[in-house]
Order: C-alpha cells, then structure tokens, then sequence
C-alpha cells in the first residue's frame, strides 16, 4: 500500500538538512564577473576625487570666503576634467560604445548604473556652470553674471559630487559578485572616506604649488582625518567579509592582497605617518606633506581598481558564493525564507 | 499523454506552414498574451539527451563554440553563455546515501543527475532591474528578453545575474540571453527546447498550471520513496530567497542546489542600494563636518 507521507505546507527540503560542506559542480564558477576593463576602476576613483573636490570646495567657501579662492578655483577645473574624463571613460568601456546615448533613454531606481548616469550628467552641467564662472571672472558684466551663477551652481555641483563619490558603492553592492555584495553599508563608507580623503590631497597639492602652504595645512587636516576613518572602515569591512564567509579571496588572490596593501599601506600607514612627521617636524618640509598626498592620491586609484579585481576574482570562485548564498547571510527582512532552505531553521 | 482533440485535424507528416495554436498540441497550453508562462523542469525525467541544447542552438542560429572535451562527464558545453542557453549538466552520483531506491536495479546510471540548465526568468530579474538602458523587459508572456538593438553593451546585467546566465559577446558587442523563444511564443509555438524533449522533463505552460504539476510530482515522489525530491525555484522555496520572489524557470530536483551549480539562497541585488548609498552619503555628511570645523576654525588664529 501506499503510504503517504504527510507534508505539511511548506516543507524544508531534505537534502537542505545537513550544511553547505563546500560542494560545487566541477569546481565550475558558478557567476559571470563583470566584462569591465581597468577603465571603470579608473573612473570610480576620478568621480570620487571630482565630486569630492566640489563638496569640499562648498564648504570652504562657506567656511572661508577670502581664504577659499584657491582652492575654489582648483576645484572647479579639477571637477571639470574629471567630469570629462569620467564620461570618456565610461564610453570607452561600453562593449557598444557608440550606442552611449541609450544611458538616457530612461530612468530606473533600481540601477545604480542609470542612477549615475544622471547624477554624472547633473554634476557635468553644474561643474562647467561653475567653472565658466572661473573662466569669466573679471570680464565686464558677462563675469559678475557668470560668477554669481558659478556660486549658485556649486550648491547642485557639492551636492551632485556627494552622490559621485557614493553612488559607485551602490553600482557594486547591486550584483550578485559576493566580494561587492557582502558589505555594502562599508563599501558606501569606504568609497565616501575615500573620495573626500583623495580631493583634499588633491586640493592640497595645488595650494602647495601655488604657495598658500595655511589652506593647505588644513586641506592636510582633512585629508589625514578622512584616511584615518577610510583605514579604518578597511579593517571593519576585512572583519565583516569574514563573517560573511567571502573573505578567503583577499588572502588567496594576487588582487585580494594588493587591495589590502592599497587600502592599508599605500592610502593608509604612508601618508599618515608622512603627514605625523610633518607636523612633528613643525611643518618645516612641505615636501613630507605632498609626499602624504600623493600617496593618498595612488592609494585611492590602486584600491579601486584592486577592489574591482577582487570582485571579479571571487564571482569566479564558486565556494565564496555557494558559502554567501545561503540561509543564515539573508538579509532580517526575509527572515522566512531561512526556514525554508535550511532545516536546521525549520520552526518543526 | 492523451491526444488532443484538434491532433485529428493534423494528419499530414510535411505541413506547408506553422499550425495556428501548435502549442495546445505539442503542450496543452494555449499561448495568449498577458499570461504568465514559464518552464517546470522535472530532472527525474532527464535522460540527458541534450536535444534542448541542439534545438536551442538551430533555432536562435547559435554559434558552435569551443568543442574540447571538459573531462566533466558527458557535460562538454560546460556552461551557459551569451552563445548557449541552454547547458545539460552531469553529476554522476553511483549511489545515493543507501536510501530507499525507487528500483530493484543496482545503483549505477540509473542515479546520475541531470539537468537542462537554462535562463530562469525570475519574477523579480536582476538583470532587468540592473540595466540602465532599459534593453532588458518583461514581455507580455511574462518572460525576460534583451532587445539587441538597443543594449550598448555596458556589461551590468553580468555580475547583477544571481545564476550566472547572461553575458556580453566579443563579437557583437551586447548581451545575449534565451528569449523563451520570444519568437516562437509570438507564433503560437513552444519554445523549441521544450518542444524536442523527448521525455518532457521540460514542460512548458502557465506558471499556475506548473506549479500545480510540479506540487503534484513531488507528492507522488515522496509517497514512491524518492523523498529527497523538492522544487527550486518555486514560490518560497529555495532559489526564491531574497526578494527574488519566484522563478518562472524552474526545476524539480533531489540533491543540494550547489551540487547543480545553483545557489541555495540567491538574493536580489537592487534591495542592497539603500545600505550602500545611505551609509556612504552618511559618511560624506560626517566628514563634510569635520571639514567645515576645519576651514573654519584655523581662521581664528
């Protein structure tokens, strides 16, 4: 006779009783990584030094009209080349490329890829609103309307940067790679820690060069207190990986390690001890100070693109995912499907 | 299978054109725009064959891609691509935990797993929800089709893929994925991978009538001895986590996801855009602090 067992409605699967014991299909991947070249990594680290560079400026001037100048006028030139550069980088990775304008066909809040897009072309716009207001200074009445708008337009421009240096974070995390999407509350840190941390380098360096060595003391200032947290958001977000399970790739792989010296020595331990004998040497070599900013600059550059191939490496690595993807990772809110694929969290 | 009432009209071998309807012959469905279709993939049945691979490939005029031997069992294809979509894997289990087995025969290929790989067409695409040109839509079949001419080939739709489907070709430049036979579908026929199964492991039909299929084989499983039997990819189940809500591809099957090459709780990737964007928007507003205490304090000096 037959019997039936008596399911009742919805049953954990048996096979699901025992844990993930790192079973895979021949070893096989089981993730596409993303087609992208070295130019996005690039991109990623020029939108965050651009947007930062405005944000920063903002603030400047509210804080320091006279003082602020400079680095205003810096800033503007330096978010105007970048935003070029952005976009040519961004073309020049398209596998289409001459289908870039279908970016804007629509609009979709649920991809970091069209959220960008926008915010780019918003930052565009008001960066060279910004920087026609530098171009045009002085020249009649065309200049003061042009530098009156210059200064309404660094408001969008600050703001539209802070999206820049951030939203790169979300572009990452919104995949399935298991290195991107493990942390994506500290990839946001890292990216906003890094972005403010490398435009104030840059800034500096332009003070220095243009001999205002008191702004850029406080360009350092900032820098050094925005490394000090993107060094150590590194060392939460290397814990956080842990747990996650998807940590084994920054050991085993040739990107995981040199993202780790990016994060933690060239952007990190360098700088900051070059910036601290600097100020303990009583600021008499300013080349100790753009060495730091330098380094923080190469730093930033280095641990995106080593960040980039760090993902890619581990959607190649079917037991970091299959470790990832399973009931205890899912996020609180979908609390209920953890009894469906694990029986060990079955309410029976 | 009983045949269908309208078989009897359709006595000829060779037939000038299509037949009006063909699916309610070949599947019992009745194709009609605004339904939800989808395909219920019952491994038990698999044999293997890789007739889905071929009819995939002759319909969409795929390319034959790198023909080496993978040394994965009889599985050559390996994986799917922006040039294979459909992949029949091998896993060949010779005995199975010492479980009660549904025959008297020894355990040899009668327990080997097999699976017809293929685009799952998730109620809640990532793919979809990933790509900013809007290449990426829902059909009125409810299906998930990439329109070629107008991806740019931006390549987000690849890492966004929770199963690992789609990919940008070399070649042409844009993504590629299986269409559910959009075409066919459009003409009243089946997909032609379901169409050449031979067993009818994949079956084609409104996701209602799957599921109640699908819900129906593995009771019948269970109460046959084969209690490992279980879905993937239907409502709450696994390959359904995570705010992916259900598979309209999915698949019957009686061994861990992984060991199919599926992860067990996949998740959608759009629901982490507010933990990232907040928290680096959070970080900017407190360093933005920092710098305004900064430029303006050393002013007092």
């Amino acid at each position: 006779m037959n019997e039936r067992l008596n399911p009742p409605a919805p049953q954990t699967p048996r096979p699901l009783d025992r844990p993930y014991a790192g079973e895979t299909y021949y070893d096989r991947p089981a993730l596409k990584p993303a087609p992208w070249e070295w130019l996005v990594g690039a991109y990623i680290a020029t939108a965050g030094l651009s947007g930062g560079a405005q944000l920063l400026a903002a603030i400047f001037q509210r804080a320091d009209r006279q003082g602020s100048r400079g680095v205003v006028r810096n800033a503007r030139f330096l978010a105007l080349g970048g935003s070029v550069a952005g976009g040519v980088l961004l073309i020049a990775d398209l596998r289409t490329p001459k289908r870039f304008y279908n970016m804007m066909r629509i609009f979709r809040s649920t991809s970091p890829m069209s959220i960008g897009t926008y915010i780019l072309l918003s930052f565009s716009g008001a960066t060279a609103a910004t920087a026609a207001g530098e171009i045009l200074r002085g020249r009649g009445r065309i200049g003061r309307i042009a530098e009156a708008t210059a200064d309404i337009a660094q408001i969008p421009a600050a703001l539209t940067g802070a999206g820049l240096g951030t939203y790169t974070a979300a572009l990452l995390s919104a995949t399935s790679t298991p290195f991107w999407a493990a942390g994506p509350a500290h990839l946001g840190a890292n990216f906003a820690s890094s972005s403010i941390a490398t435009s104030a380098a840059a800034l500096s360096i332009g003070e220095r060069i243009g001999g205002r060595h008191d702004t850029a003391d406080r360009l350092d200032a900032v820098a050094a207190i925005a490394t000090g947290a993107h060094v150590a958001v590194s060392a939460l977000s290397d814990r956080h990986y842990d747990d996650e399970e998807v940590g084994d790739v920054m050991r085993e792989t040739a990107a995981g390690r040199r993202r780790q010296t990016a994060d933690l020595i060239v952007g990190g331990a360098l700088p900051l001890a070059a910036y601290a004998a600097y100020r303990l040497t009583r600021r008499r070599s300013p080349a100790l100070a753009v060495l730091a900013s330098a380094a923080i600059i190469a730093g930033g550059f280095l641990s995106r693109d080593a960040t980039m191939r760090t993902g890619e490496r581990s959607a190649e690595r079917p037991r970091d995912y299959f470790r990832f993807a399973q009931a205890e990772h899912l996020p609180e809110r979908h609390r209920r499907d953890r009894a469906m694929t694990d029986r060990q969290r079955s309410p029976r | 299978m009983t045949m269908h009432p309208r078989a009897v009209e359709e006595p000829r071998s060779e037939l000038e054109g299509p037949i009006p309807n063909e699916s309610e012959l070949t599947s019992g469905t009745l194709i009609e725009p605004g339904k939800r279709y989808g395909f219920f993939t019952d491994t038990t049945l698999c044999i293997g064959c890789k007739a889905c691979e071929v009819a995939c490939k002759e319909w969409n005029q795929l390319p034959a891609e790198d023909m080496t031997l993978s040394g994965m069992s009889y599985d050559n294809t390996v994986r799917l691509s922006a040039t294979t979509w459909r992949h029949v894997t091998f896993v060949e289990h010779m005995e199975h935990g010492g479980e009660t087995r549904p025959t008297d025969l020894p355990g040899f290929q009668s327990q080997w797993l097999m699976m017809s790989d293929v685009c799952k067409h998730c109620a809640n695409a990532p793919c979809l929800e990933a790509c900013p040109t809007g290449a990426i839509f829902r059909t009125e079949f409810d299906t998930v089709v990439v329109q070629q001419d107008i991806c740019n080939g931006c390549g987000y739709c690849v890492p966004a893929c929770p199963f690992g489907v789609v990919e940008v070709d070399e070649l042409d430049g844009k993504a590629h994925k299986c269409t559910l036979c959009y075409d066919r579908l459009k003409g009243g026929l089946e997909p032609a991978c379901a169409k050449s199964c031979p067993t009818d492991s994949i079956q084609f039909g409104e996701l209602d009538e799957l599921d109640r299929k699908a819900r129906n084989r593995v009771e019948d499983l269970h109460a046959r001895g084969v209690v490992d039997a279980y879905l993937y990819g239907a409502p709450d189940g696994p390959g359904s986590t995570g705010g992916l809500e259900r598979l309209n591809a999915f698949f019957l099957l009686v061994d861990r996801p992984e060991i199919y090459n599926l992860p067990t709780a996949p998740t959608r990737p759009s629901e982490r855009i507010p933990a990232a964007f907040g928290t680096g928007l959070a970080a900017m507003a407190g360093l933005a602090a920092a710098a305004f205490a900064i430029f303006a304090g050393s002013q007092r000096r």
